[in-house]
């Protein structure tokens, strides 16, 4: 009994001995950021936080990735604190924060992405597969292929898409349903990344995916012609051509753009902004360049007029489809 | 000196509990106000999600096919984990209870250990072993038995985090059986089997029982692992996950109150069965 | 030979616990009694003859069958232990019923069991009124009487009880032990019957078997065990109260003389030759010790050892009076209270003890 309660009053004292110093450390009006972007984005953006808690010390970033709708959702529905959105389909944002009441104003594009197909040494026709035959390979019976569900996720809709444009580059008609009977609703999770393990051992042969997943990863993938996998806002007009029917809607064929937002109300809105500033600024396009990103100078935003100060020189208006 | 307590208090006092003749001791009055914190912890949570419902909003929900093939699916499976469980897991808890053998200790804490791993986790260990190139996976495929994307990969998946459940319980059940009265049934012309099944089993029902409902309540909430080996066809929590992405809060809490209501039914019903039998028949 | 049961040089190891080469036989219309203290291995014994552990070397033979390699349930024993071992979750009647029933009696058996069907049996017991009842209900009479019934219903041919009657208030005990006699006797199916208590013995036992560390150190009949105990241990399990060392002075043909405490006694010899440096031990019962006071003691018989002496202690012990007397060596003796009272005897009475050659048992170690 004694010796509990010594050793209780060592520890209070060694916590009262260690407290000034630790207060000594923190620099004054200490600000936690809340940031919730799309899970693709996890490594460029710890890479990010860490630039921006070196620029503001007093600041911590704490980050969830989780699939992009569903980081809308926590906003939206669970009424969840975040001070910034990030996400992986720009059109995420005026869908479900737009609404009434308003959690957004704007957006500003900051990233770009294509969509690809990864593979193993161990995925069947491995060898053999190359930029001008993969949809020839993919369609061949017993070949597994993943995805994510489109009904829930962007990728899962991009990947459709893509496929229907592809259809309509290569001419082969019935391309986009022999490759889809490749990839049934076994093989499909809502966010792609949880079928990287299944492709690791081996469960699918090909897992459609972001390039910039592939480049994470170090996994092999199949460079595809930007006219269909939606990489070039430039390409915008052609991409509409690529329609995938979901249980929200046919979404016709958008760029994948990355689009981040201060959400409205978020209590560190300065910081906030200052992470975005830095984002469309030249250290944050590296980071998102040496993670496999496409990069935009300068980024594109949608109402620009609602944008907070700082950040209206470094955008340009979106291009209107 | 008279008394500081008139003797006839503890008669008048409403709280006339039965153990305790005189005044509840402090002992008492804690347990209860302990008991009653931790049922309220865990009951105001579910009567809140319960309240954001109207019969017609379940009704509404109930209509969904999908909602109700995903609630069937959940149900047989946690059914057939509750089976493989029971099936394999009852003898190994005899074997338990029974036999003494080196490192005995080590595999009765390996049963424990699925409790400890995440989910995700389990879900992938299992994925390599039981998928497409797996160990067991690829030879099972080749006779047709598939785990990625079918009610055996998601019953693989439930089992594994829940057999501890049956296991240890059956095991207490189990030890709390007087050896000597297995003896004295075999010299009374029992085999070993016949003992097993007329005298150990049914005198260890209760606790056994309890078992398998614990795994079959664990089955039906799993998601982590199961939606590793199957996302299609959906059990119930991954129904309601993909309703929650699609719709928001609304539909999928709608969903989470029907999958309650359903699996609050079935336990009662698991334990009505549990509590039958284990007495000797009154009347014939 | 009897059809009965026989183990013969049965030896097993049971962890770090070793039975060495039990041998004994018990014939039908016989109740052996294996006495010992705790650890000396009868319940093993009684579960090695059941058939619960393998042994090493020996052989149990039952109603003339060779069963060593049987499992329990061929081996036709009727089994009951502490407390009974009522099955709890079946009534009386499906407690009856579950034993499987065998053929009757082997052949040349010299026991007939009332008719093995459940309700005849528990009829012969007196408890058909109790079929519907669970086993937690039932006073311990009652539950010995189920256990035998639903033991008999399998048609043993060896009848085994393991302490059944340890856990019962003594007065329980008493009643229950007369009841089983008289079935045991009624029955005449041969029994082995495993007590620490030697009361059990005095009552029940035709023959009694002595068990230390796992080995016999003497059997014998009931008589013979009790009143000639091989040695000092024995004695003392036994229940003999006195047991004294002294020297042998003299040995003729028949008699011992003794020196004891500072007394010289004369003893029957033993059929074992004593140690050659003479030193023996005395077992004197207490029930052998006679006790008068000096005034009124009858003549001396010739050939009894008289020694005077004086009351050293009176105890009560239960209706009897403990009375240890100092006569030179100090000796236990028990008083009727009335005798105690008619004979005024007190602390520091003088008294005079007899004790017959006969009853002075004397024992090697």
């Amino acid at each position: 009994m004694k010796r509990s309660v010594c050793l209780s009053l060592a520890t209070l004292g060694l916590a009262g001995a260690l407290l000034p110093a630790a207060l000594a450390a923190q620099p004054a009006n200490p600000v936690t950021l809340s940031i919730f972007a799309a899970g693709t984005l996890a490594v460029p953006f710890r890479q990010v936080n860490a630039l921006l808690e070196k620029k503001y010390p007093n600041v911590t970033v704490q980050a969830q990735f989780g699939g992009s709708v569903m980081m809308a959702k926590k906003i939206t529905d669970l009424h969840q604190d975040a001070d910034l959105l990030a996400v992986a389909d720009y059109n995420v944002i005026p869908k479900y924060m737009f609404g009434n009441p308003a959690h957004a104003s704007w957006y500003a594009g900051f990233a770009r992405n294509a969509i690809t197909f990864v593979y193993t040494d161990k995925s069947k026709f491995a060898n053999e597969i190359n930029p001008q035959n993969w949809y020839k390979v993919l369609a061949r019976p017993g070949v597994e292929i993943g995805r994510s569900n489109p009904d829930t996720d962007p990728s899962g809709y991009q990947t459709v898409q893509m496929l229907n444009l592809a259809e309509k580059f290569y001419n082969e008609p019935g391309l986009e349903q022999k490759i889809l009977a490749n990839a049934p609703l076994t093989n499909m999770r809502d966010t792609e990344t949880s079928l990287i393990s299944a492709l690791q051992l081996g469960q699918i042969d090909y897992l459609a995916i972001y390039r910039s997943d592939a480049l994470q990863h170090h996994l092999k993938f199949i460079d595809l012609p930007a006219k269909i996998d939606l990489s070039d806002p430039a390409q915008s007009a052609y991409y509409q051509n690529g329609v995938a029917h979901t249980k929200n809607g046919d979404l016709a064929g958008k760029p994948i753009v990355y689009a981040a937002t201060v959400v409205n109300g978020s209590k560190n809105a300065t910081m906030a902004v200052n992470y975005v500033a830095l984002l469309l600024g030249q250290q944050g396009q590296a980071v998102m360049k040496t993670n496999g990103f496409g990069t935009f100078s300068p980024a594109f935003a949608v109402h620009v007029a609602a944008m907070p100060a700082p950040l209206k020189s470094l955008v340009q208006p979106w291009p209107s489809s | 000196m008279h008394a500081k307590f008139t003797p006839g208090r503890a008669a008048m006092s409403p709280w006339r509990f039965r153990a305790a003749p005189s005044r509840p001791g402090a002992l008492y009055l804690l347990c209860w106000f302990a008991g009653s914190v931790l049922i309220a912890f865990l009951v105001i949570p579910l009567i809140a999600l319960a309240l954001t419902q109207t019969w017609s909003s379940l009704a509404a929900i109930a209509r969904m096919t999908d909602v109700r093939d995903a609630i069937m699916l959940s149900i047989e499976g946690a059914f057939l984990s509750a089976l493989c469980a029971a099936l394999v897991g009852v003898p190994l808890a005899y074997a338990l209870a029974r036999t003494a053998f080196p490192g005995k200790g080590v595999i009765a804490a390996l049963i424990d250990l699925p409790l400890a791993v995440p989910h995700t986790v389990a879900g992938i260990a299992l994925l390599m072993v039981f998928g497409r190139q797996g160990t067991f996976g690829q030879p099972l495929q080749s006779i047709g038995l598939k785990f990625w994307g079918t009610i055996a990969g998601i019953v693989v998946a439930m089992l594994f985090v829940s057999a501890p459940y049956t296991v240890n319980a059956a095991r207490i059940g189990f030890e709390a059986v007087d050896p000597r009265l297995e003896k004295v049934a075999r010299s009374l012309g029992l085999g070993p089997w016949r003992t097993f099944f007329r005298i150990t089993l049914p005198l260890a029902r209760r606790s056994i029982m309890t078992g398998i409902t614990l795994t079959y309540a664990r089955s039906i909430s799993e998601f982590g692992a199961v939606i590793i080996l199957a996302y299609y066809p959906m059990t119930a929590p991954v129904k309601i996950y993909e309703l929650f992405l699609r719709f928001g809060l609304e539909q999928s809490a709608a969903a989470a109150v029907l999958l309650l209501i359903v699996s609050l039914s079935l336990f009662v019903l698991l334990r009505t069965l549990a509590q039958r039998g284990g007495q000797p028949q009154e009347s014939r | 030979m009897s059809v009965g049961a026989s183990i013969e040089a049965l030896a097993l190891s049971l962890g770090a616990f070793r039975l060495k080469e039990i041998d004994f036989a018990v014939s039908s219309g016989e109740i052996a009694v294996i006495l010992g203290p705790n650890g000396a291995g009868k319940s093993v014994t009684l579960e090695a003859i059941a058939g619960f552990h393998r042994p090493e070397s020996g052989r149990v033979l039952i109603g003339g069958r060779d069963v060593t390699a049987f499992p329990p349930e061929r081996r036709r024993v009727g089994f009951v232990f502490q407390n009974f071992g009522l099955f709890p979750h079946l009534n009386v009647a499906q407690n009856v019923a579950i034993a499987q029933r065998r053929d009757g009696p082997v052949a040349g058996a010299k026991y007939a069991p009332p008719s093995g069907d459940p309700a005849a049996l528990l009829d012969y017991f007196g408890i058909a009124h109790l079929a519907q009842r669970s086993p937690s209900d039932l006073s311990p009479g009652e539950k010995q009487r189920v256990a035998l019934a639903r033991a008999l219903a399998a048609a043993p041919d060896l009848f085994l009880f393991d302490e059944p009657f340890s856990a019962l208030d003594a007065e329980t005990h008493e009643q229950l032990r007369e009841e089983l006699k008289a079935y045991l006797r009624a029955l005449a199916i041969p029994t082995i019957f495993v007590s620490h208590d030697r009361s059990d013995a005095l009552t029940l036992a035709d023959k009694v078997i002595v068990l230390r560390g796992g080995a016999v150190i003497q059997s014998g009949p009931a008589a013979e065990v009790f009143q000639k105990p091989a040695n000092s241990f024995i004695a003392r399990v036994v229940g003999v109260e006195n047991v004294l060392s002294g020297r042998v002075m003299e040995t003729s043909k028949d008699f011992l003389t003794v020196t004891v405490g500072d007394q010289v006694v004369r003893a029957v010899s033993p059929a074992s030759a004593t140690p050659s440096d003479g030193s023996v031990l005395l077992g004197i019962r207490a029930e052998d010790v006679e006790i008068d006071p000096v005034h009124t003691a009858p003549p001396r018989k010739a050939g009894t050892n008289r020694l005077p002496g004086r009351i050293a202690q009176l105890r009560r012990a239960g209706p009897l009076v403990g009375v240890t007397v100092d006569c030179g060596l100090r000796l236990t003796a028990y008083l009727l209270g009335s005798q105690v009272r008619k004979m005024n005897l007190e602390n520091g009475s003088p008294v005079v003890v007899e004790i017959k050659p006969e009853a002075i048992h004397v024992m090697s170690d």
